[in-house]
């Protein structure tokens, strides 16, 4: 070999390193940049076989990750002793198989597994005294020998291999993690909605005819929150808040919520407290959403601040109060009471007109409607608020129903 | 492929023509078009170069598959067209003292239609 091709070699396996390093590091999938990695090793010595094996630490095995020249290794493993892997990692460079230097003789059996699958030399790849894999390279394919610079240039290309093995373990140990605390989590999360729900059913439950109704109230705030633009996790928030609203009937008398004639004072003051209840149940417990306390305590305030417990007007009141009001009020008068049957949908819509911008929001009621008409003429893919309520709506009813409503709301 | 073209038959014989780049594991698409033309029982392939800009330790790998196979089917093959930095790295690796390297494609195909013409 002349001066030259020597030192067009040495650039040439510069070069080569200097690739390796940059395709270890760089965002691509696992597999294709250990099938890079060893593409290069084996171009760089002209070998026409080739693998790179992961160990696996609990059965001691090499389990083929890429492979050339090979045809179909699947299934491949190759177990090793405990005491060559402490040799391996000890020795922590290249290996001739064909010599009977140390410790080869150590490898045993799996010799000769490693020399039927074509290896010739063989590289631990070994961070930090953790055998995490093996390189074995093929004779050359010219035939030439292996030279000891070639060994040396095979320990370099080795350690690059090893970092990309060690971050790709270590990333899957996280992943793992990650897996298990996902696994905890989504568990603990359907407790805490099962619990949630729970509560609903139990708040319900004080009220034949309002059975369903913190779940209606739920549905259509978080429809009416999503048709204002509120992000996902605060659409959760009002959710929540929705199935939680009434909890503070739990300490009102069950045959106040049930009476169907008239309220004594005494018995509306004791009915009228449940926001105020709910919110300071509520308050006690540390939510991952904002404001489910205050929704509760607000949802009877009126814009015009005739409402209670707390007589807010307007801006005062909290948007998912002020959203609460009219789904809660909407599903009241849409179902039957002990006091009066249900009104019809129009009814109700002619109810929320009478009472726009005094009891009920413009900035919630427009939106509302807006969904409503949108579920009506099946611009929605999935409807929540009609098919909750119990008659048919058409497109001329909602067009009617629009009639009177101030034409910059809708 | 280069030249708007993959390979081109003639006779027996057929060029491939591969990427300006064979450095990544891309590469591997003239490997399979080999297997393709193995299969359909063509022995005598001629990779002409000429539109390819640089070779890396990746081809040479994925060009090193591609003349094992060649060879287990007893079958012939040549390069053609190889820029001069194609040509060092090919020698550096020594497939230039086992592959019989042409400067043109032309070349090539005249070889092979006299296959006792060959240097190897």
């Amino acid at each position: 070999m002349n001066m030259d091709l020597s030192l067009e070699r040495l650039l040439f396996n510069l070069n080569t390193l200097a690739e390796l390093g940059e395709e270890i590091t760089s965002p691509k999938d696992f597999n294709k940049v250990v099938k890079s990695s060893l593409y290069m090793v084996m171009g760089s010595f002209s070998a026409s076989k080739g693998l790179i094996f992961q160990f696996d630490q609990d059965g001691r095995c090499f389990h083929p990750i890429a492979s050339k020249g090979l045809g179909d290794i699947n299934g491949v493993g190759i177990k090793i002793s405990p005491e060559a892997v402490k040799e391996l990692i000890k020795n922590n460079k290249p290996i001739d198989l064909k010599s009977n230097e140390h410790p080869v003789p150590l490898l045993g059996a799996a010799r000769g597994e490693f020399e039927k699958l074509g290896s010739r030399i063989v590289a631990g790849l070994i961070v930090k005294d953790e055998l995490l894999g093996l390189i074995a390279v093929g004779d050359k394919f010219t035939g030439e020998d292996y030279s000891v610079y070639d060994l040396q240039l095979l320990s370099v290309m080795a350690q690059h291999i090893s970092f990309s093995l060690h971050s790709h373990s270590l990333l899957m140990k996280l992943m793992h993690k990650f897996t298990e605390n996902k696994g905890l989590y989504d568990n603990l999360r359907r407790i805490y909605y099962d619990t949630i729900h729970a509560f609903a059913a139990a708040i319900d439950a004080k009220d034949a005819y309002t059975r369903g109704h913190s779940h209606r109230v739920s549905a259509y705030s978080a429809v009416l929150a999503r048709e204002m633009g509120w992000d996902k996790d605060a659409m959760e928030g009002i959710r929540i808040a929705g199935l939680l609203h009434d909890i503070g009937k739990i300490a009102v008398d069950k045959t106040i919520i049930n009476k169907a004639s008239p309220l004594t004072t005494m018995e509306c003051r004791e009915l009228n407290s449940h926001p105020v209840v709910g919110y300071e149940i509520l308050s006690k417990i540390k939510f991952p959403w904002k404001g489910i306390p205050m929704m509760t305590r607000n949802h009877h305030e009126k814009v015009d601040g005739s409402g209670y417990p707390d007589r807010l007007k307007r801006q005062e009141i909290p948007m998912g109060a002020r959203i609460m009001a009219l789904t809660d009020a909407f599903d009241a008068m849409t179902t039957d009471r002990p006091y009066r049957p249900r009104l019809s949908f129009r009814e109700a819509i002619g109810e929320i007109k009478d009472n726009f911008g005094k009891q009920f929001d413009p900035e919630a009621v427009g939106p509302f409607i807006n969904v409503i008409r949108k579920e009506v003429l099946g611009e929605v893919d999935s409807p929540t608020i009609v098919p909750l309520l119990q008659e048919q709506l058409d497109s001329i009813t909602i067009h009617r129903m629009l009639d009177g409503f101030p034409e910059a709301i809708i | 492929m280069g030249k708007n073209r993959n390979y081109r038959e003639a006779g027996d014989s057929v060029i491939l023509y591969p990427e300006n780049y064979i450095n990544d594991i891309e590469g591997e698409k003239l490997e399979d078009m080999c297997d393709i033309f193995l299969a359909r029982g063509f022995k005598k392939i001629i990779i002409d170069f000429s539109e390819t800009d640089l070779i890396n330790s990746i081809g040479v790998s994925i060009m090193i598959g591609i003349i094992e196979k060649i060879k287990d089917k007893k079958g012939l093959i040549l390069f053609s067209g190889l820029k001069k930095v194609n040509h060092d790295i090919f020698s550096i690796v020594g497939l230039t003292k086992h592959i019989p390297v042409f400067s043109t494609e032309k070349e090539a195909l005249d070889v092979v239609s006299c296959e006792d013409r060959l240097p190897m």
